[in-house]
């Protein structure tokens, strides 16, 4: 008997769960007879097992439901408005009470009398409410699912510990193999059980997948009530409810994509009249999307409504004593945005039962954040608001930088550090008044705190320098946390701590690394929550100033290696693109046709200046890197790290080579790193002639590093990122990377009429209609930038 | 009322558990701790491919850390999904109790009052019985007050 409650339970609630959205998809249109059949299904079902399973109440309700259904099945009522608020009420009160039965709890003895007289009151009454506010739902394919069945969660939980219990015993036997002496035979079939296990691993991290629907599921039903009650018309579109994600991760999306549904409607779209007055459609665009990118889950949630007003959110910001107006008056737009993510700013005048329940976008982000996930805004004001929530596929698998601080170690998630430098850096000053720990890096200053200080522990006196990390905060404000060391980066497997840890407020969670010595995940915004530090907002547009008056100040400068080549030469590379110096065996070169290559770490690596002999057993080669790609250059030796100006001296492109550069008196040759990369490729240098470029992507590595240089020695006039002041030529060329900066960049170009070339990191076109331009193909690289400057 | 006991020591006090809350007892070996903590978290281990919250029972009941933290004697529970070890002196005795649960008799000593709960007879000997969630639950609004 309770085995089968139990499963009346489970199913009950499962299809409640996928019917809300059907029922206002049916609302919309009351002919849909498939929609309508699956209704009437779920209270027949209903009745049946509860008759059996003696749960009167249910059945009382069910039975009505079912009635007037079967009245609009057999045309002799219509589905109004009233009607299906009044079964989506009947539905409510299945799932409260269904609640109730599971948890053992008493029935809630509410009137049950009240709704059965809502179903059947008299259909040619006008409806009480508001006019009629239907929601449109784009139908989604047929679902015929593939055969499942139903698993308890704790099986599958305990698969996945018997998986980690194997791989770490396989982790363990691997160890004492390689203390032995090398059996072949052996180490072939622990190469098998090793490819099981991680197999196995695989499939059943699999089983943890649930589609992105369920989250879609309740999205419907929410927009519709709040459409009712806020008299707002609105047309949802759902997308991509197959893509799967991992089912903690499901949860914890819930919470922070509700509030910006809510949000949207209550202060995104307008009153239908506010939306006439502005020739908007009458009812509000809102498209909620789903699809997988890489290892990431990318949601975006889009409105076409007022979208955010940035003045209103400073003039709060001023009021709240967060801001002074002088720094408002220096902050860019993005700025001002974000700080939609200050705690306690809201652009809402007034609090509403909606969405202004004091839970604003700052616990929106620090939900998102926590889980591994960012979230960026694109705002329109006046055409709409774009959300884009990124989480990765799975909770508990997060790249992480482990730290060692007061002899412990800790794992923090990467996307917190911003960057890390070492305490003797000369960019660096840590000062110290009253007190407070004062970091000041390139002219701006952070709050600075010791890791081992806020957890209490001893700081034992270390050799080398420390390491300061500057981390970002839930809040948005970034602080230097100190630590002995930064050891290591890694991809962890995150578990949730227990509670009792939870609760210090410093830590997220807890791993267990290959070592099996437990490591504890630290929370950035907690601890510099622990370390009270002040939120108050860094003026970030002051150092950018500052920056460009430092930029233009002299000629600018950049790192490069100085070495000597093989054949004997002196030359110079830019210091950014080396990844490291390592010295390798030269059995490892080899030659295939004119290309010669090098097998490191497995693969196979281009070596650029073509070089396979060599007259000793090991030689010293730089291990290039693009951001995508890879190569080596053997060397004959490394000789020490020179500040060369980034345009040579003398500027002469040939080959490989970009031209002479004087230092210290002695002239050498500079390596063109465009070239370098383009021949890993086969294409060849051309000279161009322009104007000025507008790199829009200015963060990316390889356009600062490779793109920026190359559009230089070419004669262009180049820009890094938008300009601060906004003007831009209609001559001028815009380039950017396909993808997000794009969107923004076609903007742009519609609003000031100047063209834009798009680059994309594949050789190869995504489609035909694909006009971007694979970044290494130079000629056409060139032609696009020439083209309308005539 | 025929239920299975463990008989154990802790902070020199005997004390009964109900088996169904024991998972297991291990010996301790390595503790990672965690710092920011009360002295009533030892820290965390290992146990095979899970990660137990150690707590220093004696530390939460006599609020001083014990000595002894490393290869000590652990009981393992699960409460409320997480798994957690919490630390005795020994453990004598596994075994069934005839009369079961006997009502608290005479005043307990303050520390004990939140997690006692009755009174196990076994050789002759009254055990304080004593549950281990309130351990986890008690510890942690002992440390906020």
């Amino acid at each position: 008997m309770d085995e089968l409650l139990q499963e009346f339970i489970s199913e009950t609630q499962e299809t409640l769960e996928a019917l809300a959205g059907e029922v206002v998809a049916w609302e919309a249109d009351p002919s849909d007879r498939d929609r309508l059949d699956a209704i009437f299904r779920f209270f027949h079902t209903v009745k049946g097992s509860c008759g059996f399973l003696n749960l009167p109440r249910f059945e009382r309700l069910s039975h009505a439901a079912e009635d007037v259904l079967a009245d609009i099945r057999a045309g002799k009522r219509g589905a109004d408005p009233a009607t299906v608020s009044a079964v989506l009420g009947l539905m409510d009160r299945i799932g409260e009470l269904t609640e109730a039965v599971a948890m053992g709890a008493a029935l809630p003895n509410e009137n049950d009398d009240y709704l059965i007289a809502a179903l059947n009151a008299p259909v040619d009454q006008p409806a009480p409410q508001v006019q009629a506010a239907p929601v449109a739902v784009a139908r989604q394919a047929g679902q015929a699912g593939p055969r499942t069945i139903r698993l308890p969660l704790s099986l599958i939980d305990q698969l996945m510990n018997g998986v980690s219990d194997m791989v770490l015993a396989r982790n363990e036997l691997s160890r004492k193999l390689r203390e032995r002496s090398a059996d072949p035979e052996l180490d072939n079939v622990f190469e098998r059980l090793s490819t099981c296990v991680a197999d196995m691993r695989d499939v059943i991290s699999k089983t943890r997948m649930q589609r992105v629907e369920r989250l879609f599921a309740a999205i419907p039903r929410m927009v519709r009530d709040l459409g009712r009650d806020l008299g707002k018309r609105i047309d949802l579109t759902l997308e991509g409810g197959d893509v799967e994600m991992d089912r903690e991760m499901v949860e914890m999306v819930v919470d922070p994509l509700t509030h910006i549904v809510r949000n949207a409607i209550d202060h995104g779209i307008e009153s239908p009249e506010q939306r006439r007055a502005v020739g908007k459609p009458e009812a509000g665009a809102l498209r909620v999307e789903a699809r997988q990118s890489g290892n990431q889950i990318v949601i975006t949630i889009s409105d076409d409504g007022a979208g955010i007003d940035t003045a209103r959110l400073v003039d709060k910001a001023i009021g709240a004593g967060r801001l002074t107006p002088e720094a408002a008056a220096r902050m860019t737009e993005a700025d001002r945005l974000d700080l939609i993510f200050q705690a306690g700013l809201s652009t809402a005048d007034q609090v509403t039962s909606i969405s202004g329940r004091g839970v604003g976008m700052d616990v929106v982000r620090a939900n998102v954040e926590r889980i591994g996930g960012v979230i960026a805004l694109d705002n329109h004001p006046g055409q709409g608001l774009c959300i884009t929530l990124r989480v990765p596929l799975t909770l508990t698998i997060i790249p992480g930088l482990v730290v060692r601080a007061g002899g412990l170690h800790f794992a923090i998630p990467r996307a917190a550090v911003v960057e890390i430098l070492h305490d003797n850096n000369a960019m660096l000053q840590i000062s110290c008044i009253g007190g407070a720990q004062i970091a000041t890096i390139r002219g701006v200053r952070h709050s600075m705190i010791e890791l081992e200080d806020v957890l209490g522990m001893d700081r034992p006196a270390q050799a080398g320098p420390r390491a300061i990390m500057v981390v970002r905060s839930g809040s948005g404000v970034p602080y230097a946390m100190g630590v002995a060391a930064v050891d290591n980066h890694e991809e962890l497997v995150i578990r949730p701590a227990s509670p009792l840890i939870m609760a210090t407020g410093v830590y997220a969670g807890m791993t267990l690394p290959d070592n099996g010595q437990p490591m504890l995940l630290l929370d950035a915004a907690g601890i510099a929550s622990a370390a009270q530090l002040p939120t108050i907002l860094d003026d970030q547009a002051a150092r950018r100033t500052e920056e460009q008056a430092d930029a233009q100040a002299g000629v600018e400068m950049v790192a490069a290696l100085r070495f000597e080549e093989i054949t004997g030469e002196k030359r110079l590379l830019k210091l950014a693109l080396i990844d490291r110096v390592e010295d390798i065996d030269v059995g490892l070169f080899g030659r295939s046709g004119d290309q010669a290559y090098v097998r490191l770490d497995g693969r196979l690596i281009t070596v650029v200046n073509g070089l396979s002999q060599f007259d000793r057993a090991k030689v010293s080669a730089l291990r290039l890197r693009d951001g995508t790609q890879e190569a080596c250059y053997p060397v004959a030796a490394v000789l020490d790290i020179v500040q060369m100006p980034l345009v040579p001296d003398m500027v002469a492109m040939h080959g490989i080579l970009s031209g002479v550069a004087v230092i210290e008196g002695e002239h050498l040759e500079v390596i063109n790193p465009f070239a370098l990369f383009a021949s890993l490729s086969g294409y060849d240098m051309v000279e161009g002639q322009g104007g000025r470029c507008l790199l829009a992507d200015a963060e990316d590595g390889w356009t600062r590093e490779i793109l920026a240089p190359l559009l230089r020695q070419a004669g262009h006039d180049v820009v890094l990122g938008l300009p601060e002041d906004g003007v831009i030529d209609p001559r001028d060329v815009l380039l950017c990377h396909d993808g997000e900066g794009s969107k923004v960049a076609g903007i742009m170009a519609e609003m000031t009429g100047c063209r834009v070339v798009q680059l994309r990191a594949s050789p190869r076109a995504a489609g035909p209609r694909d006009a971007s331009i694979y970044r290494y193909d130079q000629d056409a690289l060139m032609a696009a930038i020439t083209a309308g400057q005539g | 009322m025929n239920r299975l006991y463990l008989f154990a020591t802790l902070a020199g006090t005997r004390i009964a558990v109900e088996t169904d809350e024991v998972e297991a007892v291990v010996k301790l070996t390595e503790i990672s701790p965690v710092p920011g903590m009360g002295a009533h978290v030892a820290g965390l281990s290992a146990l095979r491919s899970r990660v137990l919250t150690i707590i220093d029972t004696a530390a939460l009941i006599q609020g001083m850390a014990s000595p002894t933290r490393d290869a000590g004697l652990a009981i393992i529970a699960n409460i409320a999904g997480h798994s957690y070890g919490l630390m005795v002196d020994s453990v004598s005795d596994i075994c069934r109790v005839p009369e079961g649960e006997l009502p608290l008799r005479g005043q307990l000593d303050r520390a004990w009052a939140p997690y006692g709960r009755a009174i196990v007879e076994q050789d002759g000997h009254p055990w304080l019985l004593v549950s281990l969630a309130s351990f986890i639950d008690g510890g942690g609004q002992a440390q906020a007050a």
